[in-house]
């Protein structure tokens, strides 16, 4: 299995720059994921990868072979690479069988090698006993699992999967996804996934590439991603953030506008006067006990709860703090009135940016009265 | 680290396509395409375009490039008073057609009417019949020694219209295109969201406010592209201004060409091709106009989340009203007209004056049999629909393949060129055809010329738009992502089509062939150019046994092109039903 090198991928519609300057090495065998907001040139790049589109500038190699570079652009059907498409793409007037035939008979495979082919193929994903079947009599399940079975018959050196688990409905989806990472994991094969979902990335990937407008915003394992986003919009779509905007009082203290109180931070170089936000997940935020003190190396907060949500294996309280409504998960029932919150400075990641969530999002955490 | 594995699989390499002279066989295909599409689009425009400059035919030699032509048209030929004669009986067309359809469309789409689907259904029938044999038929009725204006003056002593008029030239066009116009606004009705007027309906509004307030507003942009096609349609047409203007002396622009290229002794070749040229100027800015609107107005299209099943208003009293006035346009306008003129193809005389009954013969259909050049008449129309609809078909699905399947960089241009025969007038594609005939050199043309080719070649052309259009939609109906998935599989452009595409394409090929054949079929006017007493169809005899007053056979050949349309697209019908039976 071949690595995959894609050296800054660029892509423009007219005047519309999609892709910027994107790039990114996959080792072999690795789970790679392209993770960002629908737009984001997610599925622009899986395409460049596949040839369906052609890239304006860079270079794409896999293995040995160069794929896209200056004035060379190796079409789609000379890559050898394996597909899963969103809508899965089975050609609806063939059965699964022919369906995975049609890449063999392309090949000129042998007719006495096919058979097995198709069987083995179709044994991996195990649907072996609907060879037969027309894609529209098949589940949308089994038809996921066929497209990805067609997209491996042919032994292809990338497996290439655009959203696969997007159609399914959110119980099957949970399951597909174990599925399929167990199955990545035989078979070793190098894959990149794109999907919006970052708990998907999560669970599924080696590493994950978040991208945005465009451009590679930030590649890691997913627990660095998650950790220590490299920036603010990272944050806010890799799981779920509290921001906090504020002004630098010190190289380690911000001052929070939502209520003039200072919080001590990571120390992240940023001048002092120059206003920031602090990101901070809603389970890195602790509602201290009553009766207890906070130990003295941590910020200590004053909210009111303003409604409590029980979502099954926690609770999750609307707090206010300040001006501001803040989101905290916590394991303890029925909390109300004021309460202190704490917090680590470690867990308070700084951004040299404002204004992170849309309009829309503002308005709906700003407390008034 | 090394560690040991099973030997890797032995991987079978991408599939090898050859390139001739470097270039894959999809780009060759593609320019062929384009090439053939230009080819064919440009050969009636350019000789025209230059006639129209040139001072003697193109044929001869030592001409000399001016505008006098231009002068000579409004000053000698009197083509200013066709313009204004053109311009009335376009805009009178329109405004009735629009008073025809709109309020049509909105009561049987919109509203709980008794019989709506039929009326519906009933709205195709200008797609199975010619404005030629609507005209024959309205004439036979309605013309001053008409079955039902005889009739009338029996009864009142005088007939209160003339059918040989503007106002009468308009009204029968505008019955034939009235149909076009109810289904853009029909089509329009059914998409819209039914959502807004069930808000209108919870606001307080009754059925005629919201059809007042919230419907008919939402028609306007339907209103506006429908009525520049027919704008456009009626500019371009020759039937009806030819059976009922020609006697009287009314000349629009193609009753213009058709009389200056064909029945004067000598004619004037500079100044039919600058007629010409500014008829084409005046359809193709219409079209492209039409065109132009129909795009925007798709950017207004909502993208909707649920499917709504739009509830219908319920009109009351007032729908047995809409009832008869529709039946009252279905009967008048089209029922009555056709069954009488094929009830006269079995009459020796035909008025109520002397029931017909007592005249009742064969000798109509006797006289088209005995003669071969008859009966070639009909061959001829078979052949060059059924030649003409394999070929048509088989260009547009090709063409739609690279406009709207290719990364091809002419694609805009490949659907252009398809469609631009829609601004071709039929008469001006006759006309100009037969110029680049005699402008091609070593005489090839001569081979072409007169042929049923000729006929093929420009009937075709003229057709071409609504085999494209009847089979793009299909194409777009089929997801992207199905070529994708061919194409990441090992196939090239032109394999994916051969082996995915064309499987899923076969019903839309099928409907485009029967599409094309009625239109085949129908169309007659590039012939009245570019025929000749060998490549005679059913049109141009009609018009020839017309002018000799041999209504009665005309009756009879009309009466038997109505018979193959029906056969033909009954038997299609039934075809493809079992097809998808199976």
């Amino acid at each position: 299995m071949p690595e995959v090198k894609v050296s800054n991928l660029s892509k423009q519609f007219g005047s519309n720059s999609v892709l910027r300057d994107v790039t990114f090495t996959i080792a072999e065998g690795e789970f790679f994921t392209l993770l960002g907001p629908s737009g984001c040139g997610k599925s622009t790049t899986l395409a460049c990868i596949a040839g369906l589109e052609r890239p304006t500038g860079g270079s794409i190699t896999i293995g040995e072979s160069t794929f896209a570079d200056e004035g060379r652009f190796v079409p789609p059907e000379g890559r050898n690479l394996g597909m899963v498409f969103q809508s899965y793409a089975l050609w609806p007037h063939m059965t699964v069988a022919q369906n995975l035939a049609m890449p063999l008979k392309i090949r000129k495979i042998d007719k006495r090698r096919q058979g097995p082919l198709i069987h083995d193929a179709l044994d991996k994903v195990g649907l072996a006993e609907l060879k037969e079947r027309y894609p529209h009599q098949l589940s949308g399940g089994q038809q996921q699992r066929v497209a990805l079975a067609r997209a491996l018959v042919y032994s292809p050196s990338v497996l290439l999967l655009d959203e696969p688990l997007s159609n399914l409905d959110a119980q099957l989806r949970e399951q597909a996804r174990a599925w399929l990472k167990r199955l990545q994991e035989e078979l070793g094969i190098t894959t990149v996934y794109v999907t919006h979902d970052q708990v998907e990335a999560l669970a599924l990937s080696d590493r994950i590439a978040v991208m945005s407008r465009g451009e590679m915003v930030q590649i890691g394992t997913p627990k660095e991603i998650y950790a220590t986003p490299a920036t603010a919009e990272v944050a806010a779509f890799v799981g779920r953030s509290n921001f906090l905007e504020g002004r630098m009082a010190s190289d380690a203290e911000v001052l929070l506008d939502c209520n003039g109180q200072t919080l001590r931070v990571q120390p992240g170089g940023v001048a002092v006067g120059q206003r920031v936000s602090v990101a901070i997940r809603p389970e890195r935020l602790e509602i201290l006990p009553p009766g207890r003190t906070a130990p003295a190396d941590v910020n200590v907060l004053e909210a009111d709860v303003l409604t409590s949500s029980y979502i099954g294996s926690r609770y999750e309280y609307d707090l206010r703090l300040g001006d501001q409504a803040v989101q905290v998960e916590s394991s303890r029932p029925g909390l109300n009135g004021r309460v202190t919150l704490v917090v680590e400075p470690d867990a308070c990641l700084l951004y040299p940016t404002v204004g992170v969530l849309s309009p829309d999002a503002e308005a709906l955490i700003t407390v008034t009265g | 680290m090394t560690t040991l594995s099973a030997p890797p699989q032995v991987m079978d390499p991408p599939p090898r396509y050859r390139r001739p002279l470097g270039l894959g066989r999809e780009t060759w295909l593609q320019y062929g395409v384009l090439g053939l599409l230009a080819l064919l689009v440009l050969a009636p425009i350019v000789p025209t375009l230059y006639q129209s400059f040139l001072d003697r035919p193109l044929y001869e030699a030592g001409g000399l490039l001016s505008a006098d032509n231009y002068v000579r048209l409004f000053t000698e030929a009197g083509f200013g008073r066709v313009v204004l004669n053109t311009a009335l009986f376009a805009g009178l067309t329109t405004v009735i057609s629009l008073l025809i359809a709109v309020p049509m469309a909105v009561v049987v789409v919109r509203t709980k009417l008794p019989g709506g689907r039929v009326f519906a259904a009933a709205m195709q029938w200008p797609f199975f019949i010619s404005s030629l044999i609507l005209g024959f038929g309205w004439i036979t009725m309605y013309g001053p020694a008409g079955f039902v204006s005889v009739q009338v003056r029996e009864v009142l002593g005088a007939v209160p219209w003339n059918l040989y008029s503007i106002p009468g030239m308009a009204l029968t066009e505008a019955v034939a295109l009235a149909p076009i116009a109810y289904t853009f606004c029909a089509n329009a009705l059914r998409q819209s969201d039914a959502s807004l007027e069930a808000a209108a309906q919870v606001c307080g509004a009754g059925p005629l406010r919201n059809l007042r307030s919230i419907v008919l507003p939402m028609l306007r942009p339907p209103i506006v592209y429908s009525s520049i096609l027919v704008i456009s349609m009626s500019v371009e047409t020759l039937s009806v201004p030819l059976l009922f203007g020609q006697p009287v002396g009314i000349d629009v622009f193609s009753t213009f060409l058709y009389r200056n290229g064909l029945q004067s002794i000598s004619p004037d070749y500079g100044v039919l091709a600058a007629a010409s040229a500014i008829i084409l100027v005046v359809t193709v800015s219409l079209v492209a106009l039409q065109a132009k609107l129909l795009k925007d107005a798709q950017r207004f299209v909502s993208v909707r989340g649920k499917a709504t099943r739009p509830r219908r208003l319920d009109l009351g009293w007032l729908r047995w009203v809409a009832v008869l006035a529709i039946a009252f346009y279905v009967v008048m306008g089209a029922l009555i007209p056709l069954g009488g003129l094929i009830f006269r193809s079995f009459t020796l005389v035909f008025t109520p004056l002397q029931s017909p009954l007592e005249s009742l013969t064969g000798s109509n259909y006797e006289r088209i049999f005995t003669y071969p050049v008859y009966v070639q008449s009909i061959v001829n129309s078979l052949l060059v629909a059924l030649i003409g609809a394999v070929l048509v078909s088989a260009l547009s699905l090709l063409a739609v393949m690279v406009s709207r399947r290719s990364t091809f960089r002419f694609a805009r241009t490949v659907e252009y060129l398809a469609l631009a025969p829609q601004a071709m007038p039929g008469i001006i594609v006759g006309i100009g055809l037969f110029w680049a005939f005699a402008f091609v050199p070593f005489g090839l043309g001569g081979l072409i010329q007169g042929t049923l080719w000729a006929l093929i070649i420009g009937f075709g052309l003229r057709a071409l738009p609504s085999g494209f259009g009847s089979i793009a939609p299909s194409v777009m109906q089929i997801g992207r992502e199905l070529d994708n998935a061919a194409r990441v599989s090992g196939a090239d452009w032109v394999r994916t089509f051969s082996r995915i595409l064309a499987d899923l394409l076969r019903p839309a090929f099928a409907g485009a062939l029967i599409l094309t054949f009625v239109t085949l079929l129908k169309e007659y006017s590039p012939a009245v150019f570019l025929g000749s007493a060998d490549s005679n169809i059913i049109g141009t005899t009609m018009l020839e046994l017309w002018v000799q007053g041999n209504t009665g056979s005309v009756a009879a050949l009309a009466t038997l092109q109505i018979a193959i349309t029906a056969t033909f697209v009954g038997l299609a019908g039934l075809l493809l039903k079992g097809r998808h039976d199976a």
